[in-house]
């Protein structure tokens, strides 16, 4: 009669090990078809799905056309006793602008030429007498915005030395400036010396010619950087849907814990079944809303609207083979932070709860986040290899590298292999949090506890 | 066979004991009460039942074997703190409901509808369930609890904010499927409410039992000492030397006699001397209620000198028989 063991805490009435029987797969459908349902009929899913996308574009767009646009014109005043050393630096400053634009204009009808050049300011020379209230007016015209930096130049005592030079910038951000005056004005002197010590203007000009390197790529470099943009455009699209969805698993626990309705459904069918029917009903939306994007972009980019719009430089360059990756580990990657999001709902009791706990979901996505830079560069450095293989890291590292890099296929089945254990690893533990902490109101549970809750079944 | 036994279970939660060396037994087809004040250990026993928790020590078992999850399909509960999913249709989430206890969605579907018209609540069907007060989201509990057609059906404070028009609806409900056959178990504070149509009971406080058995027993162990008078005029009566207690209302008294080995006699005289003195509307003659035998009983059982349960026993007190 006795059903469960007495004074020790393990009921022997229950299998501790969750078994997927034929009746609780259908109840885990059962609850991932009302969780896919509910929230696919949502504003907010609508709403998502139009947004996200036009933000995105957005961006791109956005940068491209600021790129495009040319910027005003930088003013500097130059402050020396010797007026012919601003002309000189104004002049080269202006041969320098013309040989970058005619070298993108020359780009830019190449047939590999890749990017629209960017416009470079222009940048406008002031010469100036040092006085006794020069500094105080220059300082005044900096703050009224009507000057952009200028150069004090101070003679060397020793003729023919090489003079002193402070740059003042108005703001810090313009380093850029900085270096091209740097450039510009060690050629102005080198000039000036070569000019002393008597050598011609025009051989002079043919010495300080920039040598020009002519690059040609063993790939198609047009195609590989494309596909960089579009593999980096899915690697954001993985990032911000497992974040964006992982909350919503662990927002609609706390939601069930907050209407009660946990109770009925616990006393209806095991913990794990309403666990696995959530996350898998919650990532089934999250696939639909990534299908939709991908098939709008697929058919944008095929249809001549798209190349209107965005040019070459959007064209979708995605081999079936990285889709297949990106729909593996994008799946991989929800199951695994789904479940510690799931974790984390268990273990609260509100939405500002959960905000103190979320780190331990949005660190380690913002770190794969942080390691894009790398990744671009160098997708095979030892760094990317061994993070890659890291669970927490495998699904978006994994997926960069196989998209861009060249993973050994045993780095790839591995990476496979480790995160599909570590999911089974996550989803018992969570499952006995899930069990515990849905019946737990109150206060938030400390760190042993939980570890109790591991044990107990 | 009883369809619920509960065999010395114990329940601690972190430092507080729920429930402790709890023993009862629910036979099958009858109404049973689980009876006693907020946080005596009721939710905490039914939670046991049902496999939600696990007792520390004793057994649960339930129609007549261990605790197996495929006995829950033959369970509806109502648990005390009702949920259902706020932003889904209710037609809807009467078919998820009853679909997740093996029913086919048809027959959910059909099942749905006939107990809404049953409880005349067709027309929240449509509706979302945030959009209903709170007395017809109970109403869709109730019938999502008994959607599968259980045998044993767990209320837990199932008229807490309902009317007593949708409560008495409820009732007479529970009644039938009771003489139907189902077993029923009542979880309440109310005990007013629920002594009427109880065929056993046990009466819990503070995680133990303090009173168990059939109702009929109970009430016929007590003598029948009170007496509930309604009258019009002159209340001397109400000075005679055999009255213990009394609780004076407007044109309404109720009554304890002392113990008299001659108690019918004593109240035939109360009687007459209510007679000589005012016009009498109503005069009835009982046990104790059930409030009043649990509250004797829990007196009882204290220990000596615990003046905090005391006083809470006397605040209950207050508060059950201003009820």
């Amino acid at each position: 009669m006795a059903s469960f063991c007495t004074n020790c805490s393990k009921p022997k009435g229950v299998t501790s090990v969750p078994r997927i029987r034929a009746a609780s797969l259908r109840n885990v459908l059962l609850i991932a078809r009302r969780e896919y349902r509910e929230r696919i009929r949502t504003r907010g899913f609508l709403i998502t799905t139009i947004m996200i996308p036009l933000i995105m574009s957005g961006f791109i767009f956005g940068s491209i056309f600021l790129g495009s646009r040319a910027p005003g014109d930088i003013h500097i005043a130059v402050v020396s006793s010797d007026p012919q050393l601003a002309l000189d630096l104004q002049a080269e400053l202006d041969r320098r602008q013309q040989q970058q634009e005619d070298s993108a204009a020359a780009a830019q009808e190449s047939p590999t030429g890749a990017s629209p050049a960017k416009k470079q300011a222009r940048i406008i020379v002031e010469a100036m007498q040092p006085g006794p209230g020069t500094r105080t007016e220059l300082k005044s015209n900096l703050e009224s915005g009507d000057l952009d930096g200028y150069l004090w130049i101070t003679p060397d005592a020793a003729p023919g030395g090489r003079p002193a030079i402070a740059f003042t910038p108005r703001s810090s951000g313009q380093a850029g400036i900085k270096n091209t005056l740097a450039d510009a004005l060690g050629q102005v002197l080198i000039r000036e010396q070569l000019g002393h010590r008597g050598v011609a203007a025009a051989d002079a000009d043919s010495m300080l010619q920039p040598v020009t390197l002519a690059t040609s790529h063993g790939l198609d470099h047009s195609a590989h950087e494309s596909a960089e943009i579009s593999v980096s455009v899915l690697f954001f699209v993985m990032y911000l849907v497992i974040m964006l969805y992982g909350m919503n698993v662990a927002r609609s626990i706390i939601e069930e814990k907050t209407s009660r309705i946990f109770e009925v459904m616990l006393a209806t069918i095991r913990p794990e079944a309403m666990m696995a029917g959530k996350i898998i009903g919650v990532g089934s939306v999250g696939l639909t809303q990534v299908g939709i994007w991908l098939a709008a972009v697929l058919l944008l980019s095929a249809s001549s609207m798209g190349i209107h719009l965005g040019g070459d430089t959007l064209h979708v360059a995605l081999t079936g083979s990285q889709v297949v990756y990106f729909l593996v580990y994008f799946i991989l990657g929800f199951a695994f932070y789904s479940s510690i999001a799931a974790a984390l709902g268990a273990m609260t009791n509100s939405e500002q709860e959960l905000q103190q706990l979320n780190m331990f979901l949005l660190l380690p996505l913002l770190a794969c986040f942080l390691m894009l830079g790398t990744l671009l560069t160098t997708p095979d450095s030892t760094l990317a290899r061994v993070l890659a293989l890291v669970p927490p890291f495998t699904p978006l590292l994994m997926y960069f590298r196989v998209s861009l890099g060249h993973p050994a296929g045993w780095e790839v089945v591995l990476s496979i292999v480790l995160t599909s254990a570590s999911i089974c690893v996550i989803v018992w533990a969570t499952s006995r949090i899930y069990r515990v902490g849905v019946l737990m109101y109150g206060k938030r549970p400390s760190l042993p506890e939980i570890l109790r809750w591991l044990k107990y079944s | 066979m009883p369809i619920v036994q509960l065999h010395h279970a114990r329940k601690v939660y972190d430092a507080k004991v729920a429930v402790e060396d709890l023993s009862f037994a629910i036979e099958p087809g009858t109404m049973f009460g689980l009876l006693g004040p907020n946080g005596s250990g009721k939710t905490s026993s039914i939670r046991m039942m049902i496999g939600i928790t696990m007792p520390d020590s004793g057994s649960v078992s339930l129609f007549g074997q261990p605790f197996a999850r495929k006995s829950l399909s033959r369970v509806g509960y109502l648990p005390e703190e009702r949920g259902l999913y706020k932003k889904m249709n209710v037609f809807d989430q009467l078919v998820f409901l009853g679909r997740l206890h093996y029913l086919s969605a048809s027959v959910a579907a059909a099942r749905a509808r006939s107990w809404c018209e049953k409880l005349k609540i067709t027309e929240a069907l449509p509706k979302k369930t945030e959009d209903l007060s709170k007395g017809m989201q109970q109403k869709i509990q109730f019938i999502a609890t008994l959607l599968h057609d259980p045998e044993l059906i767990i209320m837990d404070e199932p008229f807490s904010g309902l009317d007593p028009v949708n409560a008495s609806l409820l009732m007479d409900t529970l009644l039938e499927l009771r003489r139907e056959g189902r077993t029923v178990l009542f979880s309440t504070h109310r005990m007013d409410q629920v002594e009427r149509f109880c065929d056993n009971i046990a009466l819990i406080h503070r995680g133990q039992l303090v009173l168990k058995g059939s109702m009929a027993a109970i009430k016929a162990s007590y003598p029948r000492n009170r007496v509930h008078i309604s009258f019009d005029g002159d209340d001397a009566f109400l000075r005679s030397p055999n009255i213990e207690s009394l609780k004076r209302y407007n044109g309404h008294a109720d009554i304890k006699l002392r113990p008299s080995a001659m108690l019918a006699d004593d109240v035939q005289a109360l009687l007459a001397a209510a007679l000589r003195h005012a016009r009498i509307t109503r005069f009835e003659v009982s046990e104790p209620t059930l409030e009043e035998i649990f509250i004797e009983k829990v007196r009882e059982s204290l220990p000596e000198n615990n003046g905090l349960i005391l006083h809470e026993l006397q605040q209950a007190e207050g508060s059950y028989f201003g009820a």
